[in-house]
């Protein structure tokens, strides 16, 4: 899977599994023990972190590193709140064999990009990227035909040609009938 | 150290700021480039040749514009492993992942090509008698494009590509970490028949991303990054007049329901989760697991 992209990164990341430890997680895989974490590289192991919640920094935070969080909850209606209460909004998957629970949730959540059974829904070039709340600023997503609409400006023309035999002078509002 | 410097008008240009960063790569944590820092006056100098060039590029026809990008999907397929191994080698990720982010980036310029379809406007007859009216699409002029380190093929692939089919002329201020990608598409362009000025690069860091916040002849700004700056962006940039897109981060939840196919599950949360070492907008990076544990009893039930 490759290294992280600078040592301060990888270090900042691995802060996580020693924070949520601290929070009351549990570390089930920490991937300062990988043979790849002491070469000279900016590697670091799969990590996977279990009993997370909400008010964990590893929750809160985009740790944006190898590291994955389970957060149990016992019903869907938990699950998708979680989403929407989330200041985040780009990407969402469900998991499901159910084409009703896909339904729904597809109408209930609170993303800009959803997946079912599909874990990275990123859109093909000929739809448009983008997320909501703070996963956005602005009004247009990012290529497709969003970005058409980003990098031009309407205009609208109105015209007539010359025709003697109906012209004449009107102060009044242009009028269409 | 081999320099990674600014593409302005069609050339390379060395920085004169005297400030540089430095360039690994990250799987050997050997520096391996020095990349320029622009000044705001490198940045104009940059926003100088794409003024200069707007005026001949938004008089290009559409069919010449479009045969130009078909040029330029036909050079990039061909190229595609040198242009993945600089991701790889500056950004990190494996080969073959950087080979899946420059084809995603090259079906953005394949949906560009289409620009003569897209920019069609409509048309309504008789408005009024011996009246008609229509609408048109115009481009803006000069933008700018500020793309992240996790894609640096990718992002500004998403942005150039509809932005130059519009008709604009374009500035990217590509991620200091992995710079070389930007200045291989500076030069591929070229090759294909983009005209010098239509396409530029200036490395930098925050003094080249606030002269772009700050210049009058800049229209609009794509962005891709944290959402701190995102923010920081969009408020600017739009406190100056400016149209901006800001992404920013991600907190990307997969929520697995009891009756979902737990192999197919798991294997989805490992590729998702630690692909490219979790450095994705839209990595998981919460598996929210729905009931697990009351399913595990009812089995055990049984």
């Amino acid at each position: 899977m490759g290294p992280l992209v600078t040592r301060e990164h990888r270090d900042k990341v691995a802060g996580y599994l020693d924070s949520s430890k601290a929070q009351g997680a549990t570390v089930v895989r920490d991937g300062r023990e990988d043979d790849v974490y002491q070469r000279e590289g900016f590697f670091l192991g799969v990590s996977l972190i279990d009993n997370v919640t909400v008010a964990m920094d590893a929750y809160k935070d985009e740790i944006f590193g190898p590291v994955l969080s389970v957060v149990r909850v016992d019903t869907y209606d938990d699950a998708v709140r979680l989403v929407s209460e989330n200041p985040y909004g780009n990407g969402v998957a469900l998991f499901t064999r159910d084409g009703g629970a896909a339904r729904r949730f597809q109408f209930d959540v609170e993303a800009g990009m959803v997946g079912i059974n599909v874990p990275i829904p990123v859109p093909v070039a000929y739809y448009s990227f983008g997320g909501w709340k703070a996963s956005l600023f602005g009004d247009n997503h990012m290529y497709g035909p969003e970005g058409i609409t980003f990098y031009t400006r309407g205009k609208v023309v109105t015209e007539r040609w010359p025709d003697p035999s109906t012209s004449t002078v009107d102060l009044g509002f242009p009028r269409t009938r | 150290m081999e320099r990674i410097s600014h593409w302005i008008g069609g050339k390379s240009v060395a920085g004169e700021s005297g400030r540089t960063g430095p360039v690994f790569n990250p799987a050997t944590g050997e520096q391996t480039h020095e990349v320029d820092f622009a000044t705001a006056q490198e940045l104009d100098a940059a926003v100088a040749a794409a003024r200069e060039a707007f005026p001949a590029w938004r008089a290009t026809s559409l069919s010449k514009r479009a045969d130009i990008l078909f040029r330029l999907r036909e050079l990039l397929d061909q190229r595609k492993p040198e242009l993945a191994r600089i991701v790889s080698s500056q950004h990190g990720k494996v080969v073959s992942d950087a080979m899946g982010e420059v084809q995603r980036g090259i079906e953005n310029i394949e949906f560009a090509t289409s620009i003569p379809n897209l920019l069609k406007g409509g048309f309504s007859e008789q408005v009024s008698t011996g009246v008609d009216v229509f609408s048109i699409r115009q481009p803006l002029g000069v933008v700018a494009g500020v793309t992240p380190f996790n894609f640096p093929a990718m992002v500004p692939m998403w942005m150039f590509a509809n932005a130059i089919a519009c008709g604009n002329t374009f500035v990217l201020k590509p991620s200091e970490k992995d710079p070389g990608a930007s200045l291989f598409l500076g030069e591929l362009l070229q090759d294909a028949g983009v005209p010098d000025g239509v396409f530029n690069v200036v490395q930098g860091d925050k003094v080249a991303v606030d002269a772009i916040l700050e210049h009058p002849d800049i229209k609009a700004i794509s962005f891709v990054g944290s959402t701190p700056i995102a923010r920081y962006i969009y408020t600017t940039g739009t406190a100056n007049g400016k149209r901006v897109q800001a992404l920013g981060g991600a907190k990307n939840h997969m929520i697995v329901l009891p009756d979902a196919d737990l192999d197919m599950a798991a294997d989805a949360a490992v590729s998702a989760g630690y692909g490219s070492a979790g450095e994705r907008c839209m990595a998981v990076s919460v598996v929210v697991a729905v009931g697990l544990d009351r399913r595990r009893a009812g089995r055990q039930d049984r």
